[in-house]
């Protein structure tokens, strides 16, 4: 049975230079996401005087 | 269904299937079968990691979970970009590194046999449980659709996964989910752009969401932290963190795709794409499922939406009492949502008694079968009110899309049977030619058995909670021994062996007290950690 490749390869990102920058843009990315979905929320949210 | 619908739906079904041979042809070895040579470049596994994701029930389910109770679901996702960034920086690069074919096999590398061997067992235990639900669920609901038998929906979904994943490997699996992901998006836009189109002329896509957002049905975010409530934020970036770290970092048959990369960058890459990707896909989802509540406040939905069911109900003799009084709350309910545009005093008070009194009849309607028809909502607004074609396309998606969820499960079982089991203690000293025939082999006895257990299976309310809910009990304690694995250099093979037999007695336990089940993967985690460090620091102080 063959191993699975012998060279692994562990080349930095294509953008941002590090793969620390990258995880980081990823983590703000998700901040920024969740606070639009809770304006998103708070914009639509029920109130009993429409 | 109209003829152009059934041209449609198996034109795509045979492309899709011809494609994944095609591309998966030529599969000689043991490393092209199930690693595909290591040549996959990031965006075809980062789709087809989603596309796996995006199995069958997400079309059913996750509209109808939206239609029901609102778009809360999308926040079990929130975890999940965290937890790629985590397997990006830890997971990857020591997988990659230790050149194996499984995740189980590394545990062997840092422990020792019979603790991969446990968790070996609990995977193919868990996975074998999933690839049979994942198969029967959507097959219940296409075989009512489609008016086919629910034996024959099942053996012609199983028999063509069989067929492509038996001969191609992984390699025909990916690039068939690659194909498959672009059309679950054009699907999902045509599906989107028809609820828009069905509302009324005086009514503006504002107007939807204001009336959306009234119904409750635009809840998002929620941010009070309840034990019990299976979805807000806190459940949602912790629990589904865990849940994402176990499923993606643990469960061979993501972990597999990944190790399909051509570098650790690559692989990363991939899973990056995922964290970006998932939460406004989910998002998007769910909003088509809030868009078809609006359309149907103007266009009066079924009484019931399973349509064999409906037909049961039709010919009870409290039919007629029971329409009658559906078609009242519908258009009290019709009546107060243009109070509500109007802003009219009192018009959302309205609006909730119309809704009760419109849930009431249903709930009488479905009590008379004993059933539930959440499944069948998303359905039935296609088959009703999708274009001749694209009704076809999208019950052909969710077909393959079910067929791409399972591929990748029977294909990572055939892959940990192989690798963790039959090489490793039954015939250990075999050519490649041998383990590759075995590997089929294997993929076909797993193909065989989704589709046995899958006929045998009864349907469950909500698919997707019943899929991550089974998931779950056994994802914290596989995530648990990585961790220990990964982070805890002292942790001896008998602190993480034990560790796991607790970590499983602990969520199963819980299990009994609470349905929410994203806390499982954190309690179950938790204690596989801290029972495998304090064994092994006993055993260091010995």
């Amino acid at each position: 049975m063959t191993e699975p490749q012998r060279t692994v390869l562990d080349e930095p990102p294509p953008f941002l230079g590090t793969w620390r920058r990258v995880y980081t843009v990823v983590v703000i990315y998700l901040a920024c996401v969740i606070s639009i979905f809770y304006w998103f929320t708070q914009s639509f949210a029920p109130s009993l005087t429409p | 269904m109209r003829p152009l619908d059934w041209v449609v739906m198996f034109g795509w079904l045979v492309f899709l299937v011809s494609y994944g041979l095609w591309r998966g042809r030529g599969s000689s070895s043991t490393q092209e079968f199930m690693l595909a040579s290591k040549t996959m470049p990031w965006y075809a596994m980062g789709l087809s990691i989603m596309a796996t994701q995006a199995s069958a029930i997400t079309f059913i389910s996750t509209t109808a979970q939206a239609y029901v109770d609102g778009m809360r679901f999308v926040q079990f996702y929130f975890g999940l970009p965290l937890a790629m960034v985590i397997l990006s920086a830890t997971a990857v690069p020591i997988f990659h590194r230790a050149k194996v074919y499984t995740a189980y096999e590394y545990l062997e590398h840092r422990f020792d046999a019979k603790t991969r061997l446990l968790v070996t067992i609990i995977f193919l235990i868990s996975r074998g449980l999933g690839a049979g639900l994942a198969l029967s669920a959507p097959a219940i609901v296409l075989s009512v659709v489609l008016g086919w038998p629910f034996r024959v929906t099942i053996l012609i979904m199983g028999g063509l996964v069989v067929l492509y994943t038996t001969l191609g490997g992984i390699k025909a699996v990916t690039w068939a989910d690659v194909q498959q992901m672009t059309v679950i998006m054009l699907a999902l836009v045509m599906a989107f752009a028809v609820a828009i189109s069905m509302l009324p002329p005086d009514v503006s896509f504002r107007d939807a969401l204001k009336l959306a957002g009234a119904a409750g049905k635009l809840n998002a975010v929620t941010t009070t932290f309840d034990w019990n409530d299976r979805y807000n934020i806190w459940s949602g970036l912790i629990g589904g963190m865990f849940l994402a770290l176990a499923y993606f970092g643990t469960d061979q048959s993501q972990v597999q795709r990944y190790l399909t990369g051509k570098s650790i960058g690559q692989s990363r890459l991939g899973l990056l794409l995922n964290a970006m990707a998932k939460v406004p896909m989910q998002f998007f989802i769910l909003f088509i499922g809030a868009m078809v509540f609006v359309m149907f406040l103007f266009v009066r939905p079924p009484l019931v939406f399973q349509p064999v069911v409906l037909e049961q109900v039709q010919a009870s003799s409290q039919y007629a009492a029971i329409e009658s009084r559906y078609e009242q709350a519908f258009d009290q309910r019709q009546a107060a949502a243009r109070g509500i545009l109007a802003s009219r005093a009192g018009a959302l008070q309205d609006f909730r008694a119309a809704q009760q009194n419109l849930d009431a009849a249903r709930a009488e309607a479905l009590k008379l079968s004993d059933t539930s028809d959440t499944n069948y909502i998303f359905l039935s607004f296609v088959t009703h009110y999708l274009p001749v074609g694209v009704v076809g396309l999208v019950i052909a998606v969710i077909f393959t899309a079910a067929m791409s969820a399972i591929s990748g499960e029977i294909n990572s079982l055939a892959t940990v049977t192989v690798i963790d089991i039959y090489k490793r203690h039954l015939a250990k000293e075999s050519t490649d030619l041998h383990y590759l025939r075995a590997s089929r082999l294997a993929t076909l006895f797993w193909g065989i058995y989704a589709m046995v257990f899958a006929s045998t299976a009864k349907g469950f309310g909500a698919l997707i909670e019943a899929v991550n809910q089974v998931g779950s009990l056994f994802y914290g304690g596989m995530l648990g021994v990585f961790v220990l694995a990964f982070f805890v250099k002292r942790c001896t093979a008998t602190g993480a062996f034990v560790g796991v037999l607790a970590g499983e007695a602990a969520i199963f336990t819980t299990a009994r007290f609470t349905e929410a089940f994203l806390w499982y993967n954190v309690i179950g985690c938790a204690v596989v950690v801290a029972v495998g460090w304090s064994i092994s620091a006993i055993q260091a102080r010995n």
